[in-house]
């Protein structure tokens, strides 16, 4: 399980820009936006797309989706639960790694 | 590996924090360099000021407003013709200057009334011209000249203009960064939403950070008209000081310079709740992928694919030539901050070279999680670096060519290194498809440029050889 999450972590990393953004709330948002439709794209679900931030997560996590399926056969084996497992850990990864571990000293400014 | 000291920082051993040497499997959250912090006395900095940040990166695009520079001449020339920002209507913030030339008396006894017949004298000089941005400068702000005042009171005389005004002497901040933020979070909270713009697509957006270097903006406009999205402000590039005006319209905020324009991004979001999407539009990799989620943003993936399928048909074969040739060559980037990140992914997967040290003049600490995240182990991350820091790290890692500005490239060819203008570009534009085969063609150029070993050839001895090696004294 750890390989897997260290997979999607290493891309995430090199890849998204969306996790570095310029707040810690906005890097948690879309964090759990990106995720969440990624999820539903993994697992053939028909994500939603009412509102402008439910279009934008779709987007970043369709290249990723797509991205991730090409580099990791693993992925396409991968039962609804173990794909929700591997995402959740994902998230741990990300929000460790962007958030709370982040010494980026502007992260935490009330404005912009 | 711990934050470098190097040599020539043994007297201001502060800058250690600065200088990043990444090791194996090591990340931001262990090593992060200090950065957006004030210079550190004895060393001599490559930053510019706050004033250039606002008015030479972001205002100074613009190509329908007039630039009043409220304080002495040098700051408008230095400020003037420096970027190579074109437009579509002729150039014209590239042909005129403008400044109050401030004088003694006017620092003595204030400037004000010189700044307002200055602004008269320009919307005269020029009738057909409606819009302008006033900048204070260093000694204007010092002074205290209130320039809103002014501008009200011109704006009252003339209802037909309206002038925007950009507090941010030199002086503020630590770099050219605070000047970015400065206009950024004016724009947003006196401008934006003052004027409705004309509709003309179901698919809207605005297109931040990118300044048309050298037709950037023109070359995407033509992918955008391709995929029938309207562009409603392009922020700042080859546009216009009304359609800027019109932000709060558009469906989606595209950013690229996340840096110079995250600031209004952030604030489009959060005050009108328009999503921010972040792409990087150099090299063809990210070109396409940010195309891929614009167009699934907007549901007209389709239309997308057949734009990508069309530009790598015309544009990845020569990009494969250069490639090939390019293969295994070491690069430097010494940049404003951005495009360190933007660029040592692409020029690794799409020109297989190798960036070998990367340094910032302005980026925050953002902008090294982005870096340290996507570039090399074994690869230096320098903030604020100056000159002898240069010259140390240029003989540990010994690049092929230096991708920076002007000023470190002249430096940089006095060592027999080939440089590229990596501010204003040699021949641009870069973004995109067409953009990225510009940059490998420079770079190529540049690396097998047969010129610079000659330049190192003396022509006194009687037996002249090539002279490779670097010769610090020489600089």
């Amino acid at each position: 399980m750890e390989d897997k999450i260290d997979d999607l972590f290493d891309y995430v990393q090199v890849r998204c820009l969306w996790q570095f953004f310029s707040r810690t709330w906005d890097r948690q948002e879309n964090i759990d936006g990106v995720l969440g439709k990624a999820y539903e794209l993994f697992t053939g679900k028909e994500p939603s797309l009412k509102t402008p931030a439910d279009k934008l997560y779709y987007a970043d996590a369709k290249s990723m989706v797509s991205d991730c399926l090409a580099s990791f056969p693993w992925i396409k084996q991968a039962s609804e639960a173990e794909i929700r497992q591997v995402l959740d850990g994902l998230k741990v990864r990300l929000v460790e790694n962007v958030i709370t571990k982040s010494t980026n000293r502007e992260l935490t400014h009330h404005l912009y | 590996m711990p934050m470098v000291l190097l040599k020539c920082d043994s007297d201001i051993p502060e800058r250690q924090k600065h200088i990043y040497l990444k090791g194996p499997n090591e990340d931001s959250t262990e090593f992060l360099p200090v950065a957006n912090a004030p210079t550190i006395p004895g060393t001599l900095s490559e930053r510019g000021c706050a004033f250039c940040g606002a008015k030479l990166v972001i205002g100074g695009v613009l190509k329908d407003t007039i630039q009043m520079i409220h304080g002495p001449l040098g700051c408008a020339y230095d400020t003037w013709h420096t970027k190579r920002y074109p437009t579509d209507n002729g150039h014209f913030n590239m042909k005129y200057v403008w400044s109050t030339d401030m004088k003694e008396s006017h620092v003595v006894f204030g400037g004000e009334k010189r700044l307002e017949q200055s602004m008269h004298e320009a919307f005269d000089e020029m009738p057909e011209i409606k819009r302008m941005i006033v900048y204070t400068t260093c000694p204007t702000a010092l002074i205290g000249d209130d320039v809103k005042a002014v501008a009200r009171k011109v704006m009252k005389d003339r209802p037909d203009v309206d002038v925007f005004t950009v507090e941010c002497p030199g002086f503020a901040g630590v770099s050219q960064s605070k000047g970015h933020h400065v206009l950024n979070i004016g724009w947003i909270n006196e401008k934006v939403a003052t004027l409705e713009p004309e509709i003309t697509s179901e698919y809207t957006m605005n297109f931040i950070g990118d300044f048309n270097i050298q037709g950037d903006t023109q070359l995407l406009q033509t992918y955008w008209d391709r995929l029938g999205i309207q562009v409603i402000a392009h922020f700042t590039g080859n546009g216009t000081y009304d359609a800027l005006r019109g932000m709060h319209r558009a469906q989606l905020n595209v950013v690229n310079c996340a840096r110079s324009s995250g600031y209004i991004a952030n604030e489009l979001k959060k005050q009108y709740g328009i999503p921010r999407l972040d792409i990087d539009s150099w090299g063809f990799n990210y070109m396409a992928e940010g195309i891929r989620k614009i167009c699934a943003f907007f549901g007209i993936e389709e239309k997308g694919e057949a734009l990508i399928a069309d530009e790598y048909t015309k544009w990845k074969p020569k990009l494969d030539w250069y490639k090939e040739r390019l293969q295994g060559k070491k690069m430097a980037i010494w940049t404003g901050g951005p495009r360190l990140w933007h660029w040592t992914k692409s020029v690794e997967d799409d020109l297989g070279i190798q960036v070998v040290a990367m340094s910032s003049k302005f980026g925050h600490e953002e902008d090294f999680e982005k870096v340290i995240a996507r570039g090399q182990e074994g690869t230096y991350y320098i903030d604020d670096g100056n000159e002898l820091e240069f010259f140390e790290i240029l003989d540990l890692v010994k690049p092929d060519v230096v991708f920076t500005g002007p000023r470190v490239g002249e430096l940089i060819k006095k060592l027999h290194i080939p440089y590229v203008n990596g501010h204003g570009y040699h021949n641009g534009p870069y973004m995109g498809f067409e953009g990225f085969v510009n940059l490998a063609r420079d770079t190529y150029n540049a690396v097998y440029n047969p010129l610079r070993h000659l330049a190192g050839v003396d022509i006194r001895d009687a037996n002249p050889v090539a002279l490779p090696v670097k010769i610090r004294e020489a600089a």
